[in-house]
């Protein structure tokens, strides 16, 4: 009986690993097929877009590194992400202190105001805000970008809040009889307690961030303001007729997301699983 | 010399003692100052990015406001009787009620299974994990321009080109209405599916295994054992990843449009990129942003229904 199960248990294990390997594999064929691709000529990708390459050719990898464009908008890319995310965690994670120090009628107000704003879907600002940008003169600036990313410091505030809550109230108590003043406890106290979940919320809208389209496609007009998204969306156009340079320009732009992933994998599901506890 | 010396060491005592007093005073009644200190910066994000704007396309929803033209008149609900006759508008709203729904149910019906299956053991588990969960972090715009050169209509299309040698006839994917519809769905089903099992994952791990021991001794089947252990503790999962997939796909557009451009026609056109182009590219403001109210509704309306069915669904289980 024993043995009978065993035997049984490994071969549902055997059927499980088979079944995932192809599974897994054909999930990754888009993958494979950018990245083979970009080692490919037009006409090699023509003929056999799923092959390996008749020849090996780097000359894709040589012209994307040489493009300056593609350097150009991963600084973009990292000037918008660093100063949104920061500007955002800073005001989300402020906002959440500023509501545990005391609850009053303001915090009442401002919590009711914020959950209001966080159910407002961006496409009804979308208008008005362009006008915005262009009255101040923001249009095809990176400055206009990270302004409108302020927006995500609601989403970042819940977060933060929900952890917040949960820190033990005695030790903020503590540092106040020591003489610390509120803006001392927040620097120093809240938010190294507070680390776990601004790790998660940064990794979570960095990638959000990062990979963000609509506004850069709004906003950014000019080749030397793109952001990597929009960069690739227009090599998509320039590239009608050269497919593997724009595959190559596809995985010089995946590769930090890539490696972003590896190192973050653990935090952005922390952030999945954070984000849906507050939802 | 040494009085000198002295008289300052005492002032500076004195001062700091008179320094330390007021402030101390303060602090006991300071905290709502300093609460309203650090609720300033969020209330002008509020303000100057959700509030001030939403007041705004409400207002321009009624008028003809053009962006470029001075002269602004009130119309009242012509923008939004306009919507309402204009075909073209309508397939954009049914398209992303449409996409919304059909991802839900479909991302929500693998992603379960797949967990679960995630969660036992079999050779290569963490390639596998990491795999699924990593198809959905690159930007969605890009997902959909990959998938543009799989998908493409013409004989060299990589996925035609491939039907072709293995016999069969090339299919007109993003060439044909309804299958552009359809492709813009298996995209988004590919991208997503392991974010969701990711979820699932987390709750089904929370688990303790002796309920799963405990029904194996008392001789109940694997199926009775999904059905009354692990369905029941991902209930609150559930509602969840369908409030983010509900809620997520009434947004899409990067996917469509980097995937179709919207077309073929106006097949997959989504309201926010009505949104964008009929009110900011062709300066129709106030249509635009009689577009943005409906959709803003219909949100919340989603929203509205699917938590109660969420708290439903959490308050029969529990």
């Amino acid at each position: 009986m024993n043995t009978t199960m065993r035997a049984r248990e490994r071969r549902s294990y055997a059927i499980r690993s088979v079944v995932m390997l192809a599974l897994t594999l054909l999930m990754a064929i888009p993958l494979y097929y950018v990245v083979i691709s970009s080692f490919k000529t037009q006409a090699d990708m023509a003929t056999s877009p799923f092959g390996l390459p008749a020849t090996w050719v780097f000359e894709n990898y040589v012209s994307a590194f040489m493009n300056e464009n593609v350097w150009r908008s991963f600084g973009n890319t990292i000037i918008v992400t660093v100063f949104g995310v920061v500007f955002q965690v800073l005001i989300g994670s402020m906002a959440a202190y500023g509501m545990i120090l005391r609850s009053s009628r303001l915090t009442a107000g401002v919590g009711a105001l914020l959950v209001l704003a966080f159910c407002i879907p961006m496409q009804s600002t979308i208008i008005p805000l362009y006008r915005l940008e262009s009255q101040l003169g923001l249009v095809n600036s990176l400055t206009g970008l990270i302004i409108i990313y302020l927006g995500g410091a609601v989403f970042c505030y819940f977060l933060i809040i929900g952890y917040m809550r949960k820190l033990p109230m005695e030790l903020l108590e503590a540092a106040k009889i020591d003489g610390a003043g509120p803006f001392r406890i927040y620097w120093a106290i809240v938010l190294p307690l507070i680390r776990p979940i601004l790790i998660t919320v940064i990794v979570f809208q960095t990638l959000g961030t990062w990979n963000d389209f609509v506004w850069p496609n709004l906003l950014l007009s000019s080749a030397e303001r793109r952001t990597v998204v929009l960069q690739v969306f227009n090599a998509m156009g320039q590239f009608t007729t050269n497919w593997p340079q724009f595959m190559t320009i596809t995985v010089v732009v995946l590769i930090p997301v890539f490696v972003f992933f590896l190192f973050c994998q653990r935090w952005i599901v922390a952030g999945l699983v954070a984000g849906s506890v507050k939802g | 010399m040494a009085l000198t010396l002295e008289a300052p060491a005492v002032d500076i005592g004195k001062a700091a003692r008179a320094a330390r007093r007021p402030r101390r005073g303060r602090r006991l009644t300071g905290d709502g100052v300093a609460s309203s200190v650090f609720l300033l910066p969020i209330l002008a994000v509020f303000l100057v990015l959700f509030a001030v704007p939403v007041v705004q396309t409400v207002y321009y929803s009624f008028t003809d406001y053009k962006g470029l033209a001075p002269v602004v008149n009130w119309v009242g609900f012509d923008n939004y009787v306009q919507i309402f006759n204009d075909p073209s508008l309508l397939v954009g709203l049914g398209f992303t009620l449409t996409f919304a729904l059909t991802t839900t149910i479909a991302i929500t019906a693998l992603a379960i299974p797949l967990a679960v299956v995630l969660n036992r053991k079999f050779m290569g588990r963490t390639f596998a994990r990491s795999l699924f969960f990593f198809v959905g972090v690159p930007a969605q715009a890009i997902i959909g321009l990959i998938w543009q050169y799989i998908f493409s209509p013409l004989k060299t299309g990589a996925l035609n080109s491939f039907l072709v040698t293995l016999g069969l006839p090339s299919v007109p994917w993003l060439a044909d209405s309804t299958l552009a519809q359809f492709c813009v769905i298996f995209v988004a089903v590919w991208a997503q599916v392991g974010w969701h099992a990711t979820l699932y994952l987390a709750y089904l791990q929370a688990i303790p295994a002796d309920l799963y021991e405990q029904a194996s001794i008392d001789g109940a089947s694997r199926r009775q054992q999904f059905w009354n252990i692990t369905m029941p503790e991902l209930v609150p999962a559930l509602a969840v990843s369908s409030f983010l997939l509900i809620t997520g796909g009434l947004k899409i557009y990067d996917l469509a449009f980097a995937l179709t451009g919207g077309g073929p026609g106006y097949a997959t056109n989504t309201i926010t990129q009505q949104i964008i182009q009929r009110g900011l590219s062709q300066f129709d403001y106030g249509l635009g942003s009689a577009l943005a109210v409906l959709f803003t509704i219909a949100c919340l309306v989603v929203v509205l229904l699917q938590i109660r069915a969420a708290t439903a669904l959490t308050r029969r289980y529990s």
